[in-house]
């Protein structure tokens, strides 16, 4: 039964998740629900809201150096400090747009974006002209490293498809909004997208793709407010990856 | 008490793997979060394992705060207490009715005891904030009911045998009385 769309329901059972009355296997399937659904995990937020002045006003207990090592021995392993200037990470243009996605995404974002070119023309390496028409081609990984969503584009179209692999939930009253991130990681607004349902969903540009994707590098989709025209974005990619531009560039002229 | 926006950059800074973020974050808000593990636990020694992995929980989901929408401490709060609270119920027995402390001296829970408890001081200091208003609009036993479950993270059964009232009665009151709650104090900011 998907309990978590009975609104109702819902806020009855995150009520009693987060006051602590629900027990047992109950609990640890509210739990898992959160995991999975984010519409569940917001609603058991809204209640963590409401309830935790009640913890707030408990006097502080003394939480000491000695307990903060042993945080910082199971967090981050032997040898580590974050009290050492070399703690603190500098964070280059490319980290600080990257970091809140793991290093799988990046991983896998690198290997589907840049090998799938390579692999293309090293198939074609004895022809001019490709197989495919010209096109832009974005794989993006989720947050969590995994595969997330293929965007493509033909090189002087207007429609923009999008192959859903991964659906990432979309809190109520958001949307997902499509970027273009180009050599320096400076995001551009591209576009608000439909919802992502079914397997494919297409979108219409106001320009030629070359318009829009001419500078992009990467690709990434953040949530953001429905309606909403950000300058840029407001949170942490939810999907991203490498934009791969399929097409040969003559040689130049020697 | 350091303020939300404060703990929005730190958990921001966190979410970019920023460890000296972390301790920042530590020293801005774990004597918090260690009373409220202490006060379900009442072990110090197990209050501090619950601070241990609410710092690894925030460490490797500080990425996911941003979608709860909902504020740093509430959601620094949730993990801590969750946790205790597993702790807890895997602890046996679960809700003695008597109990001696460490100087020997023999404690019954009873509902008429808890008042000018520590928990109606805290209700007291309460008075001043929205949550504490709507509180105050609780009958004396749900009210008392409703603490006990947050603050010791007390089952409807455990709640039962704790005040001494039929279980049914209990869950009827923590249901009415957190609708009274919501009702009170609306949708979270």
């Amino acid at each position: 039964m998907n309990w978590h769309l009975n609104a109702e329901l819902l806020d009855r059972l995150a009520a009693d998740y987060t006051l602590g009355t629900m027990h047992g296997g109950a609990r640890r399937r509210f739990e898992a629900a959160m995991r999975a659904h984010l519409s569940v995990a917001q609603a058991a937020a809204r209640w963590d809201s409401r309830l935790a002045p009640l913890g707030e006003q408990l006097p502080p207990l003394p939480a000491g150096d000695a307990l903060w090592s042993r945080i910082e021995q199971r967090t981050f392993g032997t040898g580590a400090s974050s009290s050492a200037a070399s703690a603190a990470p500098v964070l280059r243009w490319w980290q600080r747009w990257l970091a809140p996605v793991p290093a799988g995404a990046l991983a896998f974002g690198l290997m589907l974006g840049v090998a799938t070119p390579l692999v293309w023309q090293t198939q074609q390496a004895d022809t001019y002209d490709t197989q495919l028409p010209e096109s832009y081609v974005g794989v993006l990984a989720t947050a969590q490293g995994q595969q997330g969503l293929i965007v493509s584009s033909l090189r002087h179209g207007k429609t923009v498809d999008l192959k859903i692999i991964k659906a990432v939930p979309v809190a109520s009253g958001s949307v997902l909004y499509l970027w273009s991130l180009d050599a320096k990681g400076q995001p551009q607004r591209v576009s608000p997208l439909p919802a992502l349902t079914g397997g494919f969903v297409s979108l219409t540009l106001p320009g030629s793709s070359n318009d829009v994707f001419a500078r992009a590098v990467e690709l990434a989709v953040t949530m953001e407010p429905a309606g909403a025209e950000p300058r840029e974005p407001t949170l942490p990619y939810v999907y991203r990856g490498l934009c791969g531009k399929l097409w040969r560039v003559p040689p130049a002229p020697r | 008490m350091t303020d939300d926006p404060t703990l929005h950059a730190l958990l921001a800074r966190v979410a970019l793997q920023d460890r000296v973020a972390l301790h920042d974050l530590y020293k801005a808000a774990a004597g918090r979060l260690l009373a409220v593990a202490h006060r379900i636990l009442n072990d110090r020694g197990a209050a501090e394992d619950v601070l241990q992995d609410t710092f690894i929980t925030v460490w490797t989901r500080a990425g996911q705060f941003p979608a709860l929408r909902t504020s740093p401490m509430a959601w620094l709060t949730s993990i801590a207490r969750n946790r205790a609270i597993d702790v807890l119920r895997k602890r046996k027995p679960e809700t003695p009715l008597v109990w001696q402390d460490a100087e020997g001296e023999e404690h019954q829970h009873d509902v008429q005891d808890e008042s000018g408890s520590p928990l109606d001081q805290l209700l007291a200091r309460q008075s001043d904030g929205r949550l504490g208003a709507c509180l105050e609009q609780i009958d004396t036993e749900p009210r008392t009911a409703l603490k006990l479950a947050y603050f010791e993270g007390l089952t409807h059964e455990q709640l039962a045998l704790r005040i001494q009232r039929p279980l049914g009665t209990v869950k009827a009151w923590v249901r009415r009385s957190l609708m009274r709650l919501k009702d009170c104090m609306g949708e979270p900011a």
